[in-house]
């Protein structure tokens, strides 16, 4: 066995195209999961069991079924509705709804989370529905579900490197696609998990500090 | 004593037949009780035996299953249509009990908010107060309970004393016509109790209309014009405090005060159990 | 237009193909518990190294999408010498990896025990060896079962994955099915709706067994 590290040096370039997708990919699919989310635990709580129930088997569906067979019927199913999406934007679609609905249950505990007296207190005073969301349960609850949610973050981006199956150009798709043409296999995917790797560790490091000093912040505040 | 109550107008809270079932479980069982402006009624009775369901109905945290409550002469939650009554929305709930100011047991102030803008929040919120005028008026409800000087607190950095004080600010500044307080010290250590009933004690001199609920007798004693005793979901004995703790009958009432007294003899010279 | 028909034409495939489905996520479980017994019970001794050797692997395969995990277990393994079927690499694959999450999950099971528990064990005189396997392991089991059924359902989902390694499973037969009838959504909708199955039948027995093992008594 061979060890050649000029393959990699040699593709640079695409290399870093691909992480660069892989980060646009994360982000935006992380940040339309999130608008899913907050949006999917509001109307199920707040509103009446005839729109809360499709939303429950929406996120029960997202969660039983496999993220890859997901992004096939968004992607290969999509025409069937008229939608002919890119294999990015389906794969962006699929990493947002399959997040969302995972963020959709960390909203709901969380709201849950605040005693329910405050709420009453809330009402007592007059203070209408959305204003107590944003006022007196957001705040709160942000605090108590953030390592939750970055958790689901972090999850996510290891998700991406299943947009590669449906043709997306990200990390994992450029590099495996640069092994199989010189068939430098352990260089390019050594590498490869190495990078997933290390960005992990960044990332879930990043998350822990975040985490201590928002618990700090608690420490101000508990109720 | 209180200011002299007006006792011939209409009561500001006026509970007709109230009914409150859990399930199958009958909480509340024809409950009468009406309290006129400038009232001090204080509700007495067993644990469980539905004094916090009974406050609870009265400012609609839950929605009574039978008879009707008035507040200020209007239907509380719900309308009469030809004799049957339908759930108003929950626009017209807040609208009603607009007057009705609540304290609860466990305070229930937001813990990510200081003192003031426990305080003020609601007044924005609710009332469209603008800001500035929001907390100056925060501010003199604090001073009021005596914390003016604890306004940028958050409630974990306050005694619990001093939390049910915040929490009963934060109720006056709507400026309600009735107070509604749910065991106010119970959840307090005992040298705590004094300040909050102080404040109380102000409160109702100011010819505040209070309804009560506490396990405080002397408080009771004191303060009540009226004294309710609740036992199993109805009202077993009422009248003046004179009444209730000296003479009533009620072998419930004297059993139930008789185990007050034994819990807090604790010299010699309380032995006989004797009334305040 | 919707196809039923294809659907009923290929249900019997699709059922036949999940039953590999559930043989390579279940067997990758079972053996991903062994990893994950031994891989917590190293990061919980008093030993360095295998403090150290926990935490590197719990870092790993956690942090290294599973995917690439298949990928290089699949091009990899032949060029050290390894030549194994392409399921047995697959289903090495999945244990190793659901081993890390599991040893995790077993972790917060055993730390969550009542030290009570085991000093009165020890008090009536339970050799070390029998306070596991009699005391720690059934309580953090206990302790654990709802993160353990929610563990087993994600594998079963990340099963779907091995198909991208040329193994043949509910994802793979589905996607030779689409290619072929060029009818992709009826296909793929219907595989989801076996794994979605699946998933129901497994949370089903695990709410089961946790009102069954349920520690405090609910009267
Ligand atoms: N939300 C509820 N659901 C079911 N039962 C309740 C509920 N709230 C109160 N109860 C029952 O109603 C009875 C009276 O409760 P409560 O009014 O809190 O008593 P008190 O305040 O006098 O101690 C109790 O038996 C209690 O268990
Ligand atoms: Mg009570």
């Amino acid at each position: 066995m061979t060890f050649n590290p000029a393959i990699l040096t040699d593709n640079w370039r695409e290399i870093l195209d691909g992480m660069a997708l892989t980060i646009l990919i994360w982000a935006a699919g992380t940040a339309i999961g999130l608008v899913i989310g907050l949006a999917v635990a509001v109307l199920q709580l707040f509103t009446n069991r005839w729109l809360a129930a499709p939303l429950t088997l929406y996120v029960a569906v997202m969660r039983g079924t496999p993220f890859l067979i997901q992004l096939f019927v968004i992607y290969y199913g999509g025409p069937f509705f008229g939608l002919d999406l890119t294999p990015l934007t389906a794969g962006i679609a699929g990493l947002a709804l399959y997040g969302g609905a995972y963020f959709s249950e960390i909203f709901r505990a969380g709201f849950l989370s605040v005693p329910p007296g405050q709420i009453e207190a809330a009402r007592m005073m007059g203070i209408g529905r959305l204003d107590i969301v944003r006022h007196v349960q957001l705040p709160q609850m942000l605090v108590i579900i953030l390592p939750a949610l970055a958790n689901m973050t972090v999850l996510l981006s290891k998700e991406t490197a299943v947009l590669s199956v449906i043709t997306v150009n990200e990390l994992t798709s450029v590099v495996q696609s640069i092994g199989s043409t010189t068939f430098a296999f352990a260089e390019t995917l050594l590498f490869l998990a190495l990078v997933y790797w290390a960005f992990l560790e960044i990332v879930t490091a990043a998350a822990r500090r975040l985490e201590k000093r928002v618990g700090r912040f608690m420490l101000r505040t508990p109720s | 004593m209180t200011a002299t109550p007006d006792t011939g107008s209409r009561p500001i809270i006026d509970v007709r037949g109230v009914w409150k079932r859990f399930g199958t479980a009958e909480v509340l069982k024809g409950i009468d009780l009406a309290i006129r402006k400038s009232e001090v009624t204080c509700i007495i009775g067993p644990s469980g035996s539905g004094k916090s369901t009974l406050l609870r109905c009265i400012a609609f945290l839950e929605e009574y299953s039978e008879g009707e409550i008035y507040i200020e002469g209007e239907l509380l939650g719900f309308s009469l249509e030809n004799g049957k009554r339908r759930r108003v929305s929950d626009a017209e709930v807040a609208r009603v009990r607009r007057n009705v100011g609540f304290v609860f047991q466990q305070f229930n102030l937001w813990p990510h908010m200081t003192a003031l803008e426990n305080v003020a929040m609601p007044l924005k919120l609710a009332r469209g107060i603008a800001r500035e005028d929001a907390e100056k008026r925060a501010r003199r409800m604090l001073e009021k309970v005596g914390l003016g000087h604890r306004a940028e607190a958050y409630p974990s950095q306050l005694s619990g004393g001093q939390q049910q004080r915040v929490g009963i600010a934060r109720a006056l500044a709507m400026e309600p016509h009735i107070m509604l307080f749910d065991e106010p010290t119970s959840a307090l250590d005992p040298e705590l109790v004094g300040e909050v009933l102080q404040v109380m004690r102000d409160l109702a001199a100011e010819g505040m209309t209070m309804a009560v609920v506490t396990h405080e007798m002397g408080f009771a004693a004191q303060v009540a014009d009226t004294v309710v005793f609740i036992d199993h979901g109805v009202i077993a004995a009422s009248g003046s405090p004179q009444q209730v703790f000296r003479k009533d009958e009620n072998p419930r009432l004297r059993q139930f005060l008789q185990n007050y007294f034994e819990r807090n003899v604790f010299w010699q010279g309380a032995e006989d159990g004797a009334a305040p | 237009m919707f196809d039923v028909n294809l659907i009923i034409k290929s249900l019997p495939m699709l059922l036949q193909a999940s039953v590999w489905t559930v043989i390579y996520s279940l067997s990758s479980v079972a053996i991903g518990f062994c990893i994950g017994t031994l891989v917590c019970a190293a990061g919980l001794s008093s030993s360095r190294l295998g403090r150290g050797f926990s935490a590197f692997y719990v870092s790993f395969f956690r942090g290294v999408p599973l995917l690439v995990q298949l990928l290089i277990s699949y091009y990899c393994l032949p060029l050290i010498g390894v030549n194994v079927p392409s399921s047995v690499a697959a289903v090495g694959t999945l244990a190793l990896c659901t081993g890390a999450y599991l040893a995790e999950i077993l972790r917060g099971g055993f730390l969550g025990i009542p030290p009570g528990l085991i000093e009165a064990a020890r008090m009536v005189g339970l050799s070390r060896a029998k306070i596991l396997t009699r005391i720690e392991v059934p309580l953090a089991v206990r302790l654990t079962l709802p993160s353990l059924v929610n563990e087993t359902t994600m594998m079963v989902k990340a099963s779907s994955l091995i198909s991208v390694v040329g193994v043949l499973e509910l994802t793979r037969l589905a996607q030779n099915i689409a290619t072929s009838t060029f009818q992709p959504l009826e296909i793929y909708l219907t595989a989801g709706a076996i794994y979605f199955v699946i998933n129901g039948a497994i949370t089903l027995v695990g709410g089961f067994a946790e009102s069954r093992f349920r520690l405090e008594k609910a009267r």
